[in-house]
């Protein structure tokens, strides 16, 4: 990229104008506008009740507690949640990953018998589904309502990211994968030797797509789960910031008291712990959407 | 059965005789295996489901499951259409998302340009991570945030006190709902559909740049003049794809962002057919009506975009 902007001098050479300011300033305001509302949140954690009541527009507590942590991990929800989020990743991912991967890299060959139909098949579910219900019903007589299954398989599959996947498999050189299999190379052996390395930009993507997908789903989990120690922890989540917005009595094992004195603190400290991850990894894989989306994305 | 029909298959050598059809399976048979896992997952969770749809014209019997119920013609469908909720449901969907498409797509639009004309490289990066990272976290989490600093007494309010003006009760008004719904969905998504149209901007020719600035194009004109063009058919697509939506989407960030006080503006089609089939009846033939409803409505006004789309001379989505 850099070498590129070196040989072409249109943009980076050339003096800051005024409108290059208004630019920088624009984005720095809009910026602004996403980071201080989480900063408030993280700093409303670490604050006491008290400095809170006082003043809302917490930049940077005086004096810090973990107090509202200690709660949050008292009424345990949480680590349940935390758990059971884990399963969803460590089962589903690499289920994902494979349902999407060998079914990109076989769409991706060239011509065969069917493989227009089966491409549409794929196309089609993404424009027209069976809904909640059907689901439910299917699931339910697969007898795996009641169970993580549920979730993990509702959600396994996206033709979306197939399809990017598809779309960057077709920019790999068709020799390579002609010379490994005149080598006699197998199509499983040219997918997880060729491919595969080759692959890695797209391979992040798709990654971070389903992991962010299975971090963040909880409607299935809604709809298909029984017990509440089965929930994942975006389920945890919304009982504690949505529902004990309206429902206080939903505090449940914390000690009453406790929890009202800190049900700010506490509220904010779940959504921090909840969304840490996808802060840490985030900016680690973006660097590869881009290139991923960028050669994967929207052409046919 | 057509593209192998269509297309004379080269024939291997020693296998003159027999159905060409069948050489050319046999031939890729390692490429079909590839296939299985995921065609397997397709027909259990996508066609199955699909199937299941009959549900609609169907009396449920949870004893005799979805194939075993007897049929009851368009019985459901006279019921959902005299329901007055949901004809109420649908105008306020509709209300809410056309308000959507028209104040909240030019955002990401715009968003690119600046970025795109942003001339410094290290902050692009980190204004690009930023501005796309809300979209990776669920609307629980963005609720929560949103609660916080919206609330009655949170971060917005106490700004506007310190500065001597009213404060606004953003979350728990029954006229404010809406404007908070665009307000938070354009924070939350507009820096990730930056990234489509950021995409196609870096597939144009930087030659039609250089001999606009050889003619003495000013910035404002490049963008105008090049920029916009090239990317006209990203955004057509991208359009075409929200008016594809306009009878469903926003469930979680509604399902997440209503509370009592906005109870009676926050029932679009999504949180109605949920409410139906899960919460107040469980009249699963009458649920699926709804969603076969929403989902046809949903792909004719795709399509319809799609052929109108091509009619204005642009690309569409099938060809």
């Amino acid at each position: 990229m850099s070498k590129k902007a070196n040989k072409k001098p249109r943009i980076g050479t050339e003096r800051m104008t005024l409108l290059d300011y208004i630019i920088f300033a624009v984005l720095l305001v809009l910026a602004l506008m996403i980071l201080i509302p989480f900063w408030n949140v993280i700093m409303i954690s670490f604050a006491t009740q008290k400095e809170y009541a006082d003043n809302p527009f917490l930049m940077f507590p005086k004096q810090w507690t973990l107090d509202s942590y200690k709660a949050l991990f008292a009424d345990g929800t949480i680590l349940s949640g935390y758990k059971n989020t884990i399963i969803l990743l460590v089962i589903g991912l690499p289920l994902s990953l494979f349902l999407t991967t060998s079914m990109a890299y076989g769409l991706s060959r060239n011509k065969f018998p069917f493989k227009k139909i089966i491409f549409f098949l794929v196309l089609f579910t993404m424009i027209f589904n069976g809904g909640i219900v059907p689901l439910y019903l299917i699931m339910k007589s697969l007898h795996l309502t009641g169970t993580l299954w549920s979730v993990i398989l509702a959600g396994s599959f996206s033709a979306f990211n197939m399809i990017l996947m598809m779309n960057y498999f077709y920019t790999l050189p068709e020799s390579l994968m002609e010379s490994a299999r005149l080598d006699g190379a197998g199509e499983w052996r040219i997918l997880f030797s060729v491919v595969l390395p080759l692959a890695t930009p797209i391979m992040a993507t798709i990654t971070l797509f389903y992991g962010v997908a299975y971090w963040n789903s909880w409607y299935d989990a809604m709809i298909f789960l029984r017990k509440a120690d089965q929930l994942p922890l975006q389920n945890v989540l919304r009982n504690i910031i949505v529902t004990s917005t309206t429902n206080a009595s939903n505090a449940s094992s914390v000690d009453a008291a406790q929890a009202s004195n800190f049900s700010m603190g506490m509220k904010m400290a779940a959504v921090f712990v909840t969304m840490v991850p996808i802060m840490c990894f985030f900016p680690m894989l973006q660097k590869h959407f881009a290139k991923g989306v960028l050669t994967g994305a929207i052409k046919t | 059965m057509k593209p192998a029909a269509e297309g004379p298959s080269k024939k291997l050598k020693g296998n003159v005789k027999g159905n060409s059809l069948w050489t050319e399976i046999w031939k890729h048979r390692m490429t079909y295996t590839l296939l299985i896992p995921g065609l397997v997952w397709l027909i259990l969770f996508a066609y199955m489901p699909m199937g299941g749809l009959s549900l609609a014209f169907k009396d449920y019997k949870a004893n005799l499951g979805i194939w075993g119920s007897p049929w009851s013609g368009f019985e459901n469908f006279k019921y959902v259409f005299r329901d007055p909720t949901f004809i109420d449901a649908v105008w306020r969907t509709l209300y809410i998302n056309i308000l959507k498409l028209i104040i909240q797509f030019p955002f990401p639009i715009i968003l690119a340009l600046l970025l795109n004309e942003l001339r410094m490289r290290k902050g692009k990066k980190l204004f690009q991570t930023v501005l796309t990272f809300p979209h990776f976290l669920s609307w629980i989490i963005v609720s929560g945030v949103v609660i916080n600093v919206l609330a009655y007494d949170g971060l917005v309010n106490s700004a506007l006190g310190l500065l001597g003006l009213p404060t606004i009760n953003f979350l728990g008004s029954e006229s404010n709902f809406v404007p908070m719904l665009l307000l938070t969905d354009i924070w939350k998504s507009s820096g990730w559909g930056a990234i489509i149209f950021l995409a196609a901007i870096s597939g144009i020719d930087q030659d039609q740049y250089e001999s606009a600035q050889i003619d003495g194009a000013s910035r404002m004109q490049q963008m105008f003049k090049i920029t916009l063009p090239n990317i006209l058919p990203t955004i057509t697509i991208m359009f075409i794809l929200s008016v594809g939506g306009l009878m469903s989407s926003g469930f979680d960030q509604i399902f997440n962002l209503a509370n009592a006080a906005t109870k009676n503006v926050s029932e679009v089609l999504d949180v109605y057919i949920y409410r139906i089939t899960f919460q107040s009846s469980t009249d699963f033939s009458f649920s699926t009506a709804v969603s076969l409803f929403r989902s046809l409505v949903n792909m004719a006004l795709l399509l319809l975009a799609d052929r109108f789309a091509k009619w204005l001379g642009g690309d569409g989505l099938f060809r």
